[in-house]
């Protein structure tokens, strides 16, 4: 395929930004009408249509990259701004939490008692299963980069224990964190304290989720070959994504769970 | 009892070493062809038919997504009077 005079990728037209959009649509259209009507049809639709979307498009840039070469370093190193730029999104994602929990927190209205934790709320033990948490969470960096310095190494059958080690450990942290939520003594309906716990640390779990899904795909990749030692791209955007769900977590436990116990 | 022993160990050996023979191909060269090959088909239906069905199929649920949607937001938009 010597057609082009540079070494940058000028794509295939493809039809997943049209059906990602339509996903979009169904499922923030589907949202308001599970709200009103309590059908979830139109949610689910555009969810089933979301994951078609993800699959196909993400196989697709696989197949431009390992088995069409077009992965050039001018290539790849838009791809590596790209996921920088990605990761930076959601840190301010992540602030605006901080920001709430801080807002509410630092300045404790009457209603609360004037006090954090509020009256009447029964914190978590922070050296109970939080600290476990960021035990697991910390091997695991540990882990992940075990199997980046694998893979650099041309060590496969290590590649895969280690990268299959930090997959355990991500499953392991969503395990413990679902009977946390489980057994909590509060609710996410209990004043500010609640929505302010379940939703910085429910988000924070969807991005475990999402980042040991990226880890299970490049152990994928890694067992069929895709990876090479000095090409393996997406397993370090996935390992900068494990990292970032890290960080997140040790934010959140010293201040919601250390700091705001 | 002990010759009984070492033979079973021997045998537990050997299982479990035939199992970790049994790897992954690699099959990437091959895939490197199929998806080189000079056949004008852009790369999201270049894999075979599976992909033109994968295709269809989503884009079936594409077209009844946009038009399920509309008549979903058009009820909704004329509240029912109830008796």
């Amino acid at each position: 395929m010597a057609h082009q005079a540079h070494a940058y990728h000028m794509v295939d037209p493809s039809p997943w930004p049209l059906t990602g959009a339509v996903a979009a649509l169904l499922m923030t259209s589907g949202l308001a009408i599970w709200m009103h009507f309590h059908t979830t049809t139109l949610m689910s639709l555009g969810l089933v249509l979301l994951l078609l979307t993800m699959y196909q498009w993400w196989r697709d840039i696989i197949r431009e990259g390992t088995f069409q070469g077009h992965h050039t370093p001018p290539v790849q190193k838009g791809l590596r701004y790209g996921m920088i730029l990605f990761i930076t999104s959601e840190v301010f994602f992540f602030l605006g939490f901080f920001w709430a929990f801080y807002h509410s927190s630092l300045a404790p209205t009457p209603e609360l008692g004037g006090c954090w934790p509020p009256t009447g709320i029964t914190t978590l033990n922070p050296f109970e299963v939080p600290l476990l948490n960021t035990a697991v969470l910390l091997a695991s960096g540990v882990t992940v980069t075990w199997a980046h310095h694998s893979i650099m190494e041309g060590q496969r059958k290590q590649a895969i224990q280690s990268l299959t080690l930090t997959i355990l450990l991500g499953f392991y942290f969503t395990a413990l964190q679902a009977m946390e939520y489980y057994e909590a003594p509060f609710t996410i309906a209990d004043g500010v304290y609640g929505s302010t716990f379940f939703v910085a640390t429910g988000f924070h779990g969807l991005h475990v989720i999402i980042g040991s899904t990226f880890l299970a795909i490049c152990l994928l990749r890694q067992a069929q070959y895709h990876f090479t030692s000095d090409h393996h791209f997406g397993f370090e955007a996935a390992a900068w994504y494990w990292h970032f769900v890290d960080v997140v977590w040790l934010f959140l436990y010293i201040s919601i769970y250390w700091w705001g116990s | 009892v002990y010759q009984n022993v070492v033979a079973v160990q021997q045998m537990a050996r050997r299982s479990i070493c035939s199992s970790a023979r049994r790897q992954v191909e690699n099959k990437v060269p091959q895939k490197q062809k199929v998806f080189q090959e000079d056949n004008g088909m852009p790369v999201h239906l270049k894999g075979g038919s599976s992909d033109a069905l994968l295709y269809r199929a989503t884009m079936a649920l594409t077209v009844l997504g946009v038009g399920f949607t509309l008549y979903e937001l058009v009820k909704a938009s004329f509240p029912q009077k109830k008796d």
